[in-house]
Formats: structure tokens, C-alpha cells, sequence
């Protein structure tokens, strides 16, 4: 009752500073929105810009050679299959590898240590390693795994990227788990089940989509990684599927044709560039449908 | 105050006499870290038949229903002192098998909990934890339960469908279904209508009374018809200590406590 008795007699505002106050509000409205446009045009512009020249460029040289012909000396109209098959072997052996540790290791910060000591001394760890630059992830690979045999090799280079997995997939792991609501995990424990069978039975499963992305995410990201294949898996021009011997990649291979001084490298290279987008935009357009709310 | 308090608007349900105990309460304090929440709390439920904890937020009713499964064990810093009798035999003892215990005493809590999967995996989950089935057993079990929780009818087309389909009173269903599906012999009630809307709620109200044929029930309720409508005890608790407890046809008609009579007839709370 008080509120509206003194809504009635208490002071009235003035109608020409609240008219004066509302135009601000609506001049400061239009800078600021103004702003933000022009901001979002540029940085459309500059994706527009790189798209359009990947295409352009890329199309030109896509040929059916490119899946079936391996790279070969200038002017032999070589393909790319020993790089994307190289790119598809590490890709794969970096997320067969990075992904279950990835889980385990964001479980365990949700799940089991939250609010300890070490779980925020591991959780700290993984995200300074999520921004620690990709060369010294291959740095470090070539310290452990490919100096001391002698060699550079595909599996150095696959466990190079399944480190730039790892924090990745912790990150979202954990994140994942933690929106579960506590109601859920404190159900699956009232009906009697052990809490190792609560997150495996309960928990992933509600957090499946989540995770699945972030696996995605991952993928993708590793997919363009350049700079820790340079010092593992190095390289190869011919064709070689040996996880022993140095083994070609879509990435290195860009590097190495883009900065030649033969055409047909060069368009080879555009080629590759347009085959790791296209293949990160089909893994986000995935990702973006997984992670879609549904009923 | 000694003027009769306004209780025609309660209809009592139940006139029953009280039956032995299943559990005895005795001395119990709980803590949330430094924080008391229960000052030794003695009460009693009744065998097969339905007790009603009222009283206003924060009073501690949840908090005893968590210590009668040892919810509270999951979170480091809470702890309870004193006893809790199942068929004689102390739950807060150290060494209870609390996944067993929680399969003798189930509970379903304030907002339906559905786990991410089928209908049927839903029931299924609960009862593989404590049971090895045959198929057909398990068939047996999963239409026995949602028999029971009185939601067979409504789901029987489409048990491999996922739970999170079917509506909020369905699930508040399901979850019923899911918790008497592993055989408890207490089921505990948290506020389990007050998310839902009023037809779900009479159906759950109907399924309580059927279920203490079987079960012994504990229900926690903001609702003073609903704890009139359901229980057959009813235990008024107020700033972590138990007011009064006694049958439901004394408590809404005739009172002992000053406090209790205030809280039931809407003058605080």
C-alpha cells in the first residue's frame, strides 16, 4: 500500500529532462550500433576477401589428379593424395590419442577433484597448454620422439597434434560435465549406483553432444596445425603411409609448394589450402548440428 | 490464542492408527560444516504408511530426508551425529553399504529427473545396478513399475522413446516408476509436485496412497492440503528442530503446539 500512496503524492519528474534524457539515449543507441556494423563489415570483408581468393585460386587447379596422383617433381602434373592421406593418418592418430586423455582428464577436474589443490594446479596446466603456440608443442615432440630415434616420422607427428587435442577436449569436457545439474548425478546415486557408474551411465551421456563437439573443434583445429608437423613427421614428397618414415601433410606440404618458384606447386598449394577449409568448415557446419538444442 | 483454528478448509484424509516403526530417528544433529541444520531430532515412521514433513524453508525437513539415504555423504563438510534406525540397525554407522542402503530406501526429488535415455533404460538403469534379469524379467519389471506409477498406459507404445519426451508430471512419473522399480521398502518424497501442475498432482497424490500398501512413505511438502491429503502422521518442524509430531487427524484438528497451529492455519511461514 505505501508504494502506491507515495507513487501518488511523492515527487513528479520533470516531462523535459526525461524527453532530453530519452534523446540521449537514443543518439548514444545509434553511435554505438553504428559502431558494431562497421566492425562486423570489416572483419565480413577480410573473411569475404580470403574465401573468395581460396576459391578462385583453389578451383582453378581442383582436377581429379589431385586424389589420385601423388606430389611429384615440377612440371610432372602431380597430385596431393600422399598429403591428404598423411593429413587423414595424423589427424586421426592425434584424436584416437588426445581424445580419451582429453575425457579422462576433464572427468577427473569435474568429477573427482573440484576445489582441490591439484585439480586447479591440472586445470591450469591444460589451459596454459591450450594457448601454448603449436611450435613448441612440435619442439618439444621432436625433443622426445624424434631425436633420440634418428627420425622423423608420422607417429611423432600424430602425437604432436593428439597434444594440441588434449587441453582442448579437457576444456570442453569439463565444461560439459559441469552443466549437468547436481539433480541429476544426486537421482542416479539415490537408486544405488556407485559414482563411477553414475558419470559413465548418467553423465556422458548427457553431456555426449557437448563433448562430441568439442572433439569437432579439436579435429578441425588440428587439421590446419602446421608448425608442429615441421619437426615431426616433417614432411615427404613421395608417397609413404609408413608411420616410421617422415610422412606428407596437406599443412607442410602449402608451406613448402606456396613458397616455390614453380606454377604448378603454387596452384597445388591453393588446392590443398581450399581442401583443409572446406574439410574444418563441413567438421564446424557438424558441430554446429550436434550441439543444436533438441527435444 | 485459544480460539479454534479454521480447519474446514483441510480435509484429513486418513484416520488410521499408527503402525510400528520402520525407521526410528533418535538424537539426530546435523551439519553443514559449523552450520546446525537438525538439533536432535527424535521421530519415528510408521510401516506402510505415509509420514508428512511440514514446515517453512530451511526448516531441515529435506535435510532429514537426505540423512535417511546419506545423500548428504556426497558432499564433504555435512555430517550427522546421532541414530537412524532401519529394521534396528544404525545407517550412520560407519561401513553401511550406502549403494545398498539406497536401494532399500529410494527417493524422488522436487524437479523430475529423467535420466538421457529410453523410457524403459530409464527403469532398467536403476534395477541393473542391484539385479541380474533375463529379458523377459526385465520386460516383467519395467511393465510392473510404470504399472505401479500409474503411467503404463500413457508410455506403453513408446517405451524406447527417449524420457525426456514425455511431460513434466510423465517424468515426475517415470521417476517414481524408476525408484519403486528397484524393490525399496521406504520411498522418500521431496516436494515431488510442487513443479507440477494440478491433474499431475492429484495423480501423484493417488499414486502415494496406493503406494503405501507396499511402501513406506516419507513426503516432504510446502502444501498443508497435500500433507493432509496424503499422510497419515505429519511432523512439523521448525528452525532445525521437530515441533510436533503425531497423526494427521491431531495435527490439523487439535494441535498441541502454539507454533504448529500458527504454521497450519497460514499465520506465518
Amino acid at each position: 500500500m505505501s508504494g502506491v500512496v507515495s507513487a501518488m503524492t511523492g515527487p513528479r519528474r520533470d516531462p523535459a529532462v526525461a524527453d532530453r534524457l530519452s534523446r540521449r539515449r537514443r543518439r548514444m543507441n545509434r553511435l554505438v550500433k553504428g559502431l558494431c556494423t562497421g566492425a562486423t563489415l570489416v572483419g565480413l570483408v577480410f573473411l569475404g576477401l580470403i574465401l573468395g581468393t581460396l576459391l578462385w585460386l583453389g578451383f582453378g587447379g581442383l582436377h581429379w589428379s589431385v586424389f589420385t596422383e601423388a606430389t611429384k617433381p615440377p612440371g610432372s602434373h602431380g597430385g596431393l593424395l600422399n598429403a591428404i592421406v598423411g593429413s587423414l593418418i595424423q589427424t586421426l592418430i592425434g584424436t584416437a590419442v588426445g581424445t580419451p586423455v582429453g575425457i579422462m582428464v576433464g572427468t577427473y577436474l569435474s568429477e573427482y577433484a573440484a576445489g582441490t589443490r591439484l585439480g586447479d594446479a591440472v586445470r591450469f596446466v591444460s589451459d596454459v597448454l591450450l594457448s601454448a603456440p603449436s611450435i613448441l608443442i612440435g619442439l618439444f615432440v621432436y625433443q622426445v620422439l624424434v631425436s633420440p630415434f634418428g627420425a622423423f616420422s608420422g607417429i611423432a607427428g600424430g602425437l604432436a597434434l593428439a597434444v594440441i587435442v588434449v587441453p582442448i577436449v579437457v576444456r570442453t569436457t569439463e565444461d560439459m560435465l559441469r552443466l549437468i545439474p547436481v539433480e541429476l548425478r544426486e537421482a542416479a546415486v539415490a537408486l544405488g549406483a556407485p559414482k563411477w557408474k553414475s558419470i559413465v551411465l548418467v553423465c556422458y551421456p548427457a553431456a555426449r553432444d557437448g563433448i562430441a563437439t568439442g572433439v569437432l573443434l579439436a579435429v578441425a583445429r588440428i587439421a590446419g596445425e602446421t608448425a608442429p608437423l615441421l619437426f615431426t613427421s616433417l614432411g615427404n614428397l613421395n608417397w609413404s603411409i609408413s608411420l616410421t618414415r617422415p610422412m606428407s601433410s596437406l599443412p607442410v606440404t602449402i608451406y613448402q609448394y606456396a613458397g616455390s618458384a614453380f606454377e604448378d606447386w603454387v596452384q597445388l598449394a591453393w588446392v590443398g589450402a581450399l581442401l583443409i577449409t572446406l574439410g574444418v568448415l563441413a567438421l564446424n557446419i557438424v558441430a554446429r548440428v550436434l550441439l543444436r538444442p533438441r527435444r | 490464542m485459544t480460539s479454534t483454528i479454521e480447519m474446514s478448509t483441510v480435509a484429513v484424509h486418513s484416520d488410521a492408527v499408527l503402525a510400528e516403526p520402520r525407521i526410528r530417528v533418535r538424537g539426530l544433529d546435523f551439519f553443514y560444516g559449523a552450520n546446525q541444520a537438525l538439533k536432535s531430532i527424535n521421530v519415528d515412521f510408521p510401516d506402510r504408511q505415509v509420514t508428512g514433513m511440514i514446515g517453512p524453508s530451511g526448516c531441515g525437513k529435506s535435510t532429514l530426508l537426505r540423512v535417511m539415504n546419506r545423500m548428504y555423504d556426497l558432499y564433504p563438510g555435512q555430517r550427522a551425529v546421532g541414530e537412524v534406525l532401519l529394521d534396528g540397525a544404525n545407517i550412520l554407522a560407519p561401513g553401511v553399504d550406502l549403494n545398498q542402503l539406497r536401494s532399500r530406501i529410494g527417493m524422488v526429488f522436487q524437479k523430475p529427473t529423467p535420466f538421457p535415455m529410453s523410457i524403459y533404460e530409464n527403469i532398467a538403469f536403476g534395477v541393473n545396478l542391484h539385479e541380474r534379469l533375463s529379458k523377459a524379467q526385465m520386460d516383467e519389471r519395467v511393465e510392473w513399475s510404470l504399472s505401479r506409477a500409474a503411467l503404463w498406459d500413457e508410455v506403453k507404445d513408446r517405451l524406447t522413446a527417449s524420457a525426456m519426451g514425455l511431460s513434466g508430471g510423465q517424468q515426475q512419473r517415470l521417476c517414481i516408476a524408476r525408484t519403486i522399480a528397484v524393490r525399496p521398502e521406504v520411498i522418500l518424497l521431496d516436494e515431488p509436485t510442487s513443479a507440477l501442475d494440478p491433474i499431475s498432482t492429484l495423480k501423484i497424490e493417488e499414486l502415494i496412497d496406493e503406494l503405501k500398501q507396499d511402501f513406506t512413505i516419507v513426503i516432504v511438502t510446502h502444501n498443508m492440503q497435500q500433507a493432509a491429503r496424503c499422510a497419515d502422521q505429519v511432523a512439523f518442524f521448525y528452525l532445525g528442530e521437530l515441533v510436533e509430531v503425531d497423526t494427521a487427524t491431531q495435527m490439523f484438528t487439535a494441535p498441541k503446539q502454539r507454533r504448529t497451529q500458527e504454521y497450519i492455519t497460514g499465520r506465518f511461514g
